[in-house]
């Protein structure tokens, strides 16, 4: 293109330092929420008031905020459950299956402890939810390491795997809470037996204590994959497996321990949200509604470009975003799913804004005068 | 028990339409991991064309067309832009699944026309992936442009250099195959199943993705695969016609899927790759820009 003495003129990207990075992320969100309006004007709906809406909702509501903050929470460990195995160059789309898997285990613990039948268990609290943490990661990482296994040993696609997984998962949380499965709700509608009072985590000013796992993991991941022999490890695998089996690292084992890392982590987003989040405290009816907004994880990995201390503000934003939208939806009468658009609406702004990360604008003076 | 088998075949024409689409990008060296995506746009902008106007028609050319549209948005990310396609694949899922739950959503419900006409029972979109399937095989491997399409999936640098286009090669597969897809997810909702629902697809997209690569990139082996995970996503549905009471039918839900694993491990292994001698495509996933 050109204008006048100047021409508009594509260039590679040599290299992109971090805040060039940041800066492309962030007029991709803001582009995205900008095609979103679209949606909201052909709803009828005035967009600057819609966002008005979702940001004070989600960010300065007494109702809202902590709402965003248990989402964030739970968004920045399925982030974290992606960016592991990204770092290595695999995808992780299990989430949802591996959030299933760490939440069906940690009630198996309190199955096994007889707290279904006595609604209490004989051990402290505090040892009861650790174990129920370890098992939810035990569970999310077992179902991860399947698909870390066979990429790892039979160079299967580990996107199929992982998306099977999801759906085996779906139908396996249904076995269990409903229909006389062995953790459905005496009640029974189709819910898990709910926590008893004295096995819910205390909070702490109004967030759940998971919060704390979460940016514990970010700065313990930030340690891992950029101070470690085998964060290092792992970035090599992720630029050349086949180079990388040279220097002696393992084609089997790397995306056999990247998936169990990622799946640990999706695990506790499942004990996140089913038993340490106020007001549920049991494997919900609408458990694939949660397992279907682990797909923000990717996003927010994706956006964040793998780095775990970038995606705690977006996930916070992301966490808002999507509560905030549902917000909206009910309260302007839209109809259901504007949430899931605009996962949808971010997500493809981003893939186009991938290209800015290789290639910069540049202004070049065709007649070589100043 | 013949409707089962009559029902199992329309499950697989689904399956062997959207695989079929797949497999002509592939062949030019584009990975569409999004087909669930395509899918669903095709399925329910087809639905809702069809509840409108009350023409099936208008459904099946709307949703063919926006699968074509959605391909071509693959194409621009990956071919033009060189982006990675797994990336862009993902959005196009991610945008298909999040876009059409919101846009489908007032149209929750059956679709209340009156059902196409079966041939002999069946549905007639199982003679056209018979037809399609004989067809592709037939460009594929008895036509120059199937040569030139293969040959710029396996080495685009040679295709150019002899005269080949590579970009507007992938563009004709891109856009065809989302075509396809577009169109089996319109089956999926005028025709197999004419309700709509909230991520009403359950992962037939990505079963059609293992498909394609179970298949060898030939397109009789993926019918007979479809054949094969159409009666098995049946039996699942129904497992009270051969086996009553045996395992909760929320276990056989998983059974399609588990079934999927075993066959993905089955054709990674080595025998199973020097007896039917793997055929991926050398440039699959890998962006070409022209120097």
């Amino acid at each position: 293109m050109k204008i006048g003495s100047h021409e508009l003129k594509l260039e590679r990207r040599v290299s992109l330092s971090g805040w060039q990075a940041t800066g492309i992320s962030i007029l991709a969100i803001i582009v995205a929420l900008a095609i979103f309006s679209i949606i909201f004007i052909l709803a009828g709906v005035n967009p600057l008031t819609a966002y008005a809406e979702i940001f004070s909702y989600a960010f300065a509501n007494p109702f809202g905020l902590p709402l965003t903050m248990n989402r964030s929470i739970f968004i920045l460990l399925c982030t974290y459950a992606f960016i592991i195995p990204f770092a290595a160059g695999l995808w992780n789309i299990g989430m949802a299956g591996q959030l299933y898997a760490g939440s069906l285990a940690a009630y198996a613990v309190l199955l096994a402890l007889g707290v279904k039948e006595f609604q209490s268990a004989e051990l402290p609290t505090t040892l009861v939810i650790l174990m129920m943490l370890i098992a939810a990661m035990l569970g999310g990482a077992f179902i991860g390491g399947i698909a870390g296994f066979l990429k790892g040993k039979y160079n299967i696609n580990e996107i199929v795997v992982t998306m099977m997984l999801n759906f085996m998962m779906f139908w396996v949380v249904s076995f269990f809470i409903k229909e006389g499965g062995i953790f459905m709700n005496p009640g029974g509608r189709g819910e898990s037996f709910e926590l008893p009072p004295s096995l819910q985590p205390s909070l702490i000013f109004g967030i759940p204590f998971t919060i704390f796992i979460a940016l514990g993991a970010a700065l313990l991941l930030h340690f891992v994959l950029h101070k470690t022999k085998i964060g290092y490890e792992i970035r090599a695998y992720g630029e050349n497996p086949t180079a990388a089996a040279y220097a002696g690292i393992s084609n089997f084992s790397m995306p056999l321990l990247v998936f169990i890392m990622g799946g640990a982590l999706a695990g506790l987003a499942g004990y996140h949200y089913f038993g340490a989040v106020p007001g549920v405290y049991k494997i919900a009816r609408n458990y694939g509604y949660f397992g279907d907004l682990a797909f923000y994880g990717i996003i927010c990995g994706l956006i964040s470009r793998g780095n775990p201390l970038a995606a705690i503000p977006v996930a916070l934003l992301f966490g808002g975003l999507s509560i905030g939208a549902r917000f909206v939806q009910g309260k302007m009468g839209m109809s259901f799913g504007v949430d899931f658009a605009l996962l949808g609406v971010l997500m493809i702004t981003l893939v186009a804004f991938q290209f800015f990360y290789r290639y910069k604008f540049i202004w070049e003076n065709s007649k070589g005068e100043p | 028990m013949a409707e089962f088998f009559i029902r199992s075949l329309d499950a697989s024409t689904i399956f062997t339409i959207a695989a079929l689409g797949e497999l002509i990008g592939q062949r030019s060296g584009i990975l569409n991991v999004g087909i669930e995506g395509v899918m669903l746009f095709g399925a329910t902008l087809g639905f809702i064309t069809a509840k409108t106007t009350g023409s099936y028609l208008l459904g099946f050319l709307v949703g063919i067309a926006v699968g074509g549209l959605i391909g071509l948005l693959h194409g621009i990310f990956s071919i033009t832009l060189g982006g990675d396609q797994v990336v862009s694949g993902m959005g196009i899922w991610i945008l298909g699944f999040g876009l059409t739950t919101y846009i489908g959503s007032p149209y929750t419900g059956p679709l209340g026309m009156e059902r196409i006409p079966t041939i002999l029972g069946l549905s007639p979109f199982f003679f056209v992936a018979i037809g399609l399937t004989v067809i592709i095989w037939f460009i594929l491997s008895r036509t120059s442009l199937g040569l030139r399409i293969r040959s710029v999936g396996e080495n685009p640098e040679v295709a150019e250099v002899s005269g080949i286009s590579v970009a507007k090669t992938r563009y004709l597969c891109v856009v065809g195959g989302g075509m396809l897809m577009g169109f089996a997810g319109a089956i999926y909702s005028l025709d197999y199943n004419p309700v709509w629902n909230y991520n009403f697809l359950l992962g037939r997209g990505f079963i059609a993705l293992a498909l394609v690569f179970f298949s060898m990139w030939n397109p009789f082996i993926l019918l007979g695969g479809s054949i094969l995970f159409g009666t098995l996503w049946q039996l699942s549905l129904n497992p009270q016609l051969f086996l009553p009471g045996l395992m909760s039918r929320y276990i056989w839900r998983t059974v399609p899927f588990a079934i999927t694993l075993g066959a993905l491990l089955l054709m990674s292994t080595k025998w199973f790759r020097t007896k039917w001698g793997a055929a991926t495509p050398e440039a699959l996933g890998q962006p070409y820009v022209k120097d």
